[in-house]
């Protein structure tokens, strides 16, 4: 009997390793950047989720909209009232998955090219995207940074024609974030 | 004709003025802008557990004075100071420091009483408000 405790007591030692372990942050740092002839804005919010299974590769992102901070207060207003409707809207969120998950170690160090196919979220509409990014393996935790492109009228976020000049159709999002492992409590 | 020209000149000046200054219309000032409601950590967690749609429209984009036990306060290598208050649930309200105002502290004890003023951006894990300052 004592055997067999051992036994399942030395399963559940060995079947828990890093691996069939979540990670998560709250501090995900969201930016966006909008290139157009006239005028060039970004905004930046520090309070985006996320979680990664690190079994499967599977994550799940959120940010919230009123959550972005811009240099100019008459921006943060156009954004969230006229573009975002943030009211209505008040987040974005991605769900996806590693689709080269095979080809990552999450239980060595280093840094991994990870690609990322999943659903975005946007001002309501939800569109299927791929983009691909950094994975770093360190410290017992996972550092991710993604470069990509958004188009607004994917989104069917619409900029009047007056406007065109100042705000570009393409939107450059920046996501950097240092997911540790879930604890409770977190 | 003189007085039309000078009378356009007038209107496009003031036009002028209103546009540059919405343009640079600052930030609203957190130290002295007054809160819409004050309320606890706990309620108002539990509002958005319930029902995250109705609290958001009682909360989201309002300034909100919150009070309650200071569970965590984390700073990020840009600076960013964030305090968790206490809900007793997993999740809390989060309460990100303003990064315009100065603030006479950014250390705050486990346990201790506070008060954040600042807008509720909404439910994310936790409740989310940015642009806090502490209130005495």
């Amino acid at each position: 009997m004592q055997k067999r405790l051992l036994l399942f007591a030395a399963l559940i030692a060995f079947s828990a390793p890093a691996f069939s372990q979540k990670f998560f942050t709250r501090d995900a740092k969201v930016k966006f950047f909008s290139d157009a002839s006239m005028e060039k804005i970004e905004a930046v919010s520090k309070s985006g989720t996320a979680v990664l299974d690190a079994a499967s590769g599977a994550m799940e992102w959120k940010v919230l909209i009123k959550g972005f901070l811009f240099e100019k207060a008459l921006m943060q207003e156009h954004f969230n009232e006229n573009y975002m409707e943030s009211s209505k809207y008040p987040d974005a969120t991605f769900k996806g998955s590693i689709t080269n998950f095979s080809d990552l170690n999450l239980s060595k160090d280093g840094a991994y090219q990870a690609k990322v196919k999943g659903k975005m979220k946007i001002h309501g509409v939800e569109k299927d995207i791929e983009v691909s990014g950094t994975l770093t393996v360190g410290d017992g935790a996972l550092k991710i940074f993604s470069e990509f492109t958004v188009k607004c009228t994917d989104y069917n976020i619409k900029i009047e024609a007056a406007k065109v000049a100042n705000i570009s159709n393409d939107i450059k999002i920046t996501v950097d974030a240092t997911l540790n492992p879930m604890k409770k409590g977190n | 004709m003189k007085r039309i020209i000078y009378l356009l000149l007038a209107v496009a000046f003031a036009g002028g003025a209103i546009g540059y200054y919405l343009w640079n219309k600052p930030h609203v000032d957190m130290q002295t802008a007054k809160a819409d409601l004050a309320i606890d950590a706990a309620a108002l967690f539990n509002e958005y557990s319930a029902d995250e749609t109705a609290a958001n429209a009682k909360y989201l984009d309002k300034m909100i004075a919150v009070s309650g036990k200071v569970k965590e306060t984390t700073k990020a290598e840009d600076g960013t100071v964030k305090v968790s208050l206490n809900t007793g649930s997993d999740f809390g309200v989060l309460c990100e420091l303003d990064p315009l105002s100065k603030h006479p502290r950014s250390e705050f004890t486990e346990g201790e009483t506070v008060t954040f003023k600042g807008n509720c951006t909404g439910l994310n894990f936790d409740v989310q408000l940015t642009r806090c300052v502490e209130v005495k």
